[in-house]
């Protein structure tokens, strides 16, 4: 079966400054990972290095098929990321924000307003990004999830904020992409809610992890 | 080791040299002794456009190879480069005010193009100090440096695309209208100003690499980011 | 998505953006009307030196506000990484942000051109339309430096401070060559000359810009 990622002796430098380092371990179709970790331990980095938004310093790895270290945007485009910062335009309304993900990735147009109400927000469409609170933009974000069908979701506290409604959209999230054969790395401190979701456990600390039995 | 003071002897005594035929020679029938001012002006401006040339070269190469030796070598250039220019505008407004009677004239388009140049590689400077991770500063200043040399070749074609206060060029390959006394020293001292670049930028590019290798030293040793943080020690308000 | 496709879906979004937020409408475009303005109070009461230094303040106010309208994007972290993560082309990202600061930047012109005339009173040089030319290839220029200037000071905190300091002297070869045109026409030349060059200018600019992009986009994430 290949994998969806791997790491082999991975290490990652931000600037001088080494983060992870001897990273050896892969994900496959239908893993749920946790990763938890203290505070600066390199959480961030790591999903960002399987984002392919930062590059290896040292050692290869590969995310669904491609060198992490030459992977472009055609790559990029199958992985789905939500930051600690949901991503949208402030001056564009939610509706907008998920139309413009539709027309550039290919998708219907029609569907990002069908998403939207799917995700609680049909009164909040016409609202401006900016003038959106925190728990609707993060559930602008979970739409665009949805609507970007990526094979590889990786979510960086995507729970911090939210409201149980929209805790549970995350782990709905979660169940389509492993039932549709992708895998998920999520980032969250929230012990109970690692339980309730993933298969498997990945602890960071010193700059590579260690696997827990989930 | 041995070649680098048989370098530096060469540019000195070059340097020497050159001085000595531009304070040897008879003067200009139109410039007087001021034609001597010139000498240094024009290699000193002939060296600024060599040392962007290189910049851009250089970072040019580090983008193809990611050699870092190519960046150290063009921030060293580009910092010669600044000097040169530096030298050719300060030596240019004596020269101005010497024989046209104003240091600065807005109609000389060589000599304000000349300025902006210095300052385009004022900001490339400022750009590479604002970066602390050296691949992100090497690649962005390579692209940087890539742009900013586009202004060399119209700075030089400007004297003959606008006509300006500024000499036309007294050297082209089809004739020459400089006094041969003063073309030997003209040419003495480009040729020793060039060695003086060539060694200044060896040496600064050795002392960029020597740091950089300090720096990386100092970061292998670093523990890894996360142990920075430790278990917090604060109880409750007594 | 094509390439062309990707390109006119981030102008539109980077337009209405724009049109929301009305920073070039309703800051930029009037702070440089607003200096045209300060000029002649700074200086004698002449009419005639209003006149001969009016085409040379168009080209200047263009210049100097201009370029702050090209490096507008301060795109937050997360919005990099959303643009990065859909897939999108970095050279697509590059063709749209210097089409969009083009389309502004010809707006601010259209604005400057009607001032210049009724504050400066210059004389119009004859065939002053195929000035027209020269404009537009001084605001594709000045979106294309704009844009690299952009991408390179990216995430720096002296940003605001640093990037229009490369802009404007790499500006200096449209500037020139724009006014020289102006002149050239005034003395019934040709404005072919400064034209080429001025075209040269932008050309390189832009293919620098497209075979960077991509390099540019991963210095920045």
């Amino acid at each position: 079966m290949e994998h969806l990622l791997t790491f082999e002796h991975v290490a990652v430098r931000l600037g001088q400054t080494p983060v992870l380092h001897g990273l050896i371990t892969e994900v496959s179709a239908g893993d749920v990972i946790g990763l938890s970790g203290p505070n600066g331990s390199g959480k961030s980095t790591l999903l960002r290095a399987a984002a392919t938004l930062i590059r290896p310093t040292e050692g290869k790895g590969t995310v669904l098929g491609a060198d992490m270290a030459t992977a472009g945007p055609q790559t990029r485009s199958q992985i789905g990321m939500l930051a600690h910062e949901p991503a949208v335009y402030g001056e564009l309304t939610l509706l907008e924000n998920l139309e413009f993900v539709a027309r550039i990735t290919g998708r219907p147009v029609a569907r990002a307003r069908e998403l939207l109400d799917a995700v609680g927000l049909k009164a909040a469409a016409n609202r401006r990004a900016n003038h959106a609170s925190h728990g609707m933009a993060r559930r602008t974000d979970i739409a665009r999830l949805v609507l970007t069908e990526p094979k590889l979701v990786l979510l960086d506290e995507a729970t911090a904020g939210l409201d149980e409604a929209a805790v549970e959209l995350i782990a709905t999230v979660i169940e389509r992409t492993t039932n549709a054969g992708g895998a998920v790395i999520l980032v969250t401190h929230d012990a109970a809610y690692l339980d309730s979701v993933t298969n498997r456990r990945w602890h960071l600390s010193d700059g590579t992890i260690t696997e827990a039995t989930a | 080791m041995k070649s680098r003071y048989i370098f530096s002897g060469l540019a000195v005594a070059g340097l020497a040299y050159g001085f000595f035929l531009a304070a040897s020679h008879p003067p200009d029938q139109l410039q007087l002794e001021f034609v001597r001012i010139s000498h240094v002006h024009v290699a000193s401006a002939w060296v600024a456009f060599l040392a962007f040339g290189v910049t851009m070269i250089a970072g040019l190469a580090w983008l193809a190879t990611k050699r870092f030796v190519m960046d150290h070598i063009a921030a060293a250039s580009a910092e010669l480069g600044v000097f040169f220019t530096g030298l050719a505008l300060l030596t240019g407004m004596i020269w101005g005010d010497a024989v046209w009677g104003r240091a600065w004239d807005w109609g000389d388009a060589r000599m304000a193009s000349t300025a902006l140049m210095f300052f385009v590689y004022i900001g490339y400077l400022a750009l590479r100090r604002s970066i602390l991770d050296p691949e992100i500063r090497a690649r962005r200043a390579s692209i940087l440096g890539a742009v900013a040399a586009l202004q060399v070749p119209l700075v030089y074609f400007s004297v003959t695309l606008w006509r300006t206060l500024h000499p036309t060029p007294s050297i082209r390959p089809d004739d020459v209208t400089m006094p041969t006394g003063q073309l030997v020293a003209m040419l003495t001292n480009l040729a020793a100003f060039t060695l003086v670049y060539v060694v200044f930028t060896t040496w600064r590019t050795r002392q960029i690499s020597t740091e950089a290798i300090l720096e990386a030293r100092d970061a292998s040793e670093l523990a890894p980011a996360g142990r920075t943080i430790e278990p917090p020690t604060l109880g409750p308000a007594t | 998505m094509s390439f062309w496709g990707q390109v006119r879906e981030l102008v539109k979004k980077d337009l209405r953006t724009e049109g929301r937020s009305g920073e070039v409408f309703l800051v930029t475009i009037p702070f440089g009307v607003l200096a045209l303005f300060l000029i002649p109070l700074a200086l004698p009461n002449d009419q005639d030196l209003l006149r001969s230094i009016g085409g040379g303040m168009f080209w200047v106010v263009l210049l100097l506000f201009g370029m702050t309208l090209t490096f507008r994007h301060s795109e937050s972290g997360a919005q990099r990484m959303l643009i990065a993560m859909l897939g999108v082309d970095p050279v697509a990202r590059f063709a749209a942000r210097v089409i969009s600061s083009t389309a502004l930047l010809l707006a601010f012109s259209a604005i400057l051109v009607p001032t210049v005339v009724v504050l400066y009173q210059p004389v119009a040089p004859p065939g002053w339309p195929q000035l027209s030319l020269v404009v537009l290839l001084v605001c594709l220029g000045l979106a294309a430096i704009g844009g690299l200037a952009g991408e390179v000071t990216a995430g720096l905190q002296n940003r605001t401070v640093l990037a229009p300091l490369l802009v404007a002297p790499l500006s200096v070869p449209l500037l020139v060559p724009a006014a020289q045109a102006a002149n050239s026409l005034s003395s019934e030349g040709s404005i072919l000359v400064p034209a080429l060059i001025t075209l040269f200018t932008v050309l390189g600019v832009i293919v620098i810009g497209v075979l960077t992009a991509r390099s540019l986009e991963e210095a920045s994430r």
